[in-house]
């Protein structure tokens, strides 16, 4: 399932090294899909190239997530998915330092507006052009990106009411 | 001698009455809105035209604290997620886990597993059909119908995990212990119960004209709009398009079971529903394959180590959820924790198009469009 996993997974790659050659992207293999990491100015171009391109046509955009990579920064990682090819992908952008900014999907890919502010919020990635960049699961003038790893995980204790402490430290 | 009323003298008012925006708010603590999710309409008469969808009031930081506890332990947090179906959850973590870590689980165990996520969705999809029958107005019929079910399928959890709704039966590697010696009489029992449970809920609400008439042509959504806004399982499926993760990415053993996937035609409430009630008697026809196929043998794979440790690697695996596709990604970096969990839910999903589906529609059919949509609010806030 594995090795099967692997060269579906670098066949994909080479499709899409094949349909989009000015784009320059780094493909590796996860457990699952194949990975490609892209530097954040060809980004969106990648992005462009894989929904609208016939033969790659990645249609659903599934899944953002969010990294806190502690010194190397915040990367966001993108999955996508082709109805028509039946294939499928994975996205990988480090967004850069100190400004993390990374453009929107959302005018290419209507789900990718919650999936955004989700990641904005928990990391503190920015989402230039956002429409709606408002806090979605934290309150709404909550600035703490809890999903940081600088981010303590708060004592039973505190919650408890037992012992004093912060509510939640701002990074 | 007649009088007219001056309300009733209505030949010098000209063009149409003059109506004010009026906001609505519904829930966090409200009946139709299925947990703790608050929705803000604006209303022009009846007419719907804003909703703003407020959630996050069920966020416990799941993939914080997946992150900051060991493989093994972060289960819990992941069986609540769901809590409709709470095997499908741990199922997916499971599997995730054991991916990352090529971990072989016996085949007994898989067959257990599967028979387990199917009866968690059952259970999920009669808690839809139950409180969908009561969102349209059938009131408490439905409801009760479908709790009957609900009970006996938790019944027979219990019987297996020793837990109703949260049993964190599975564990990485296999499950943590074998069926019960009468579990194939018992589970046969509870399959033609629900059966019978599944045809009573169809005559109820299928063949009720009021139902019909509510829920056909409402919203409906084209296969190209369900992929924009991210629908998968049972709402995308009911725009026609058969795509079923357990047969477009199989995992587990489901490449060996022989089921459908039922499929609507024009996307609209009526099919959602309908959809639902007809994965039902698919996911009963996959556990009496189960039941006839499962191999004997061990349930929990031979050495185990006693902490897992994962050196590198990463996966996205998406599941078929009972809402959609309940997908985990796992980033290791060594040691006994994750460095990241994430999941990906697909009630959120499904719920962050809210606002397109009920705009334009009348109040009372807003509340049956967000039942459609089926959404656990454990789920969506994580």
């Amino acid at each position: 399932m594995s090795a099967d996993a692997q060269t579906a997974g670098l066949n994909i790659a080479v499709l899409i090294k094949e349909r989009l050659p000015d784009i320059p992207f780094e493909a590796s293999v996860t457990k699952t899909y194949a990975d490609l990491r892209v530097p954040p100015e060809s980004f969106l171009a990648l992005i462009t190239g894989l929904r609208n391109d016939p033969e790659l046509s990645f249609d659903l955009l599934r899944n953002i997530v969010a990294l806190d990579m502690e010194d190397d920064g915040l990367e966001a990682k993108y999955h996508l998915y082709s109805f028509a090819h039946s294939h499928a992908v994975q996205v990988t952008v480090a967004a850069p330092i100190p400004s993390f900014e990374l453009p929107t999907l959302t005018h290419l890919y209507p789900a990718a507006n919650w999936h955004e502010r989700e990641a904005a919020e928990m990391v503190g990635l920015v989402f230039a052009g956002h429409p709606d960049p408002r806090n979605l699961l934290l309150e709404e003038d909550l600035r703490i990106h809890p999903l940081r790893k600088a981010h303590p995980l708060q004592k039973p204790e505190i919650l408890q009411g037992i012992e004093d402490g912060p509510p939640g430290v701002e990074v | 001698m007649s009088t007219t009323w001056p309300e009733e003298n209505t030949t010098t008012t000209t063009g149409d009455l003059d109506t004010v925006d009026m906001t609505i708010n519904v829930g966090p603590q409200h009946p139709a809105t299925h947990g703790v999710f608050r929705m803000v309409l604006t209303v022009d008469g009846e007419l719907v035209v804003d909703c703003e969808p407020y959630i996050g009031y069920l966020h416990r930081g799941l993939e914080k604290l997946s992150e900051n506890a060991d493989y093994r332990q972060a289960m819990g947090w992941w069986d609540r997620t769901d809590y409709l179906a709470g095997m499908c959850c741990e199922g997916a973590y499971v599997m995730a886990v054991e991916k990352l870590a090529d971990i072989e689980v016996p085949e007994r165990a898989e067959y257990i597993r599967v028979m387990m996520m199917e009866l968690s969705r059952i259970n999920s999809h009669f808690m839809f059909l139950g409180a969908f029958g009561a969102d349209v107005g059938s009131f408490g019929t439905s409801f009760t119908y479908a709790w009957r079910e609900r009970e006996r399928i938790y019944d027979l959890i219990e019987e297996v995990s020793g837990d109703r709704m949260f049993p964190t039966y599975f564990r990485i590697g296999g499950v943590t212990m074998d069926l019960p010696d009468n579990f194939e009489s018992r589970c046969r029992w509870v399959l033609a119960s629900i059966r019978q449970g599944l045809e009573d809920l169809d005559g109820l609400l299928t063949g009720n004209e009021v139902f019909v008439e509510r829920c056909q042509g409402l919203t409906p959504v084209t296969p190209e709009q369900a992929i924009a806004w991210g629908f998968t399982g049972p709402m995308l499926r009911a725009t026609g398009l058969p795509w079923d993760i357990r047969k477009a990415e199989p995992y587990s053993i489901y490449p060996k079971l022989d089921f459908e996937i039922p499929v609507g035609n024009q996307g609209d409430v009526f099919d959602r529903f309908h959809v639902r009630l007809a994965e039902c008697y698919q996911s009963v026809r996959i556990i009496e394959q189960c039941l006839e196929n499962i191999p004997p043998g061990r349930v929990l794979a031979p050495k185990l180590p006693k902490t897992l440790r994962i050196d590198e690697g990463e996966l996205y695996l998406p599941t078929e959820g009972t809402k959609g596709e309940y997908g985990v990604f796992l980033m290791a970096k060594g040691g006994a924790q994750p460095y990241r969990a994430k999941l990906r839910s697909p009630s959120f999903c499904n719920l962050s198009a809210l606002k397109d589906l009920v705009v334009g529609s009348y109040v009372a059919d807003a509340i049956v469009i967000l039942g459609s949509l089926d959404i656990v609010l454990g789920e969506v806030d994580k």
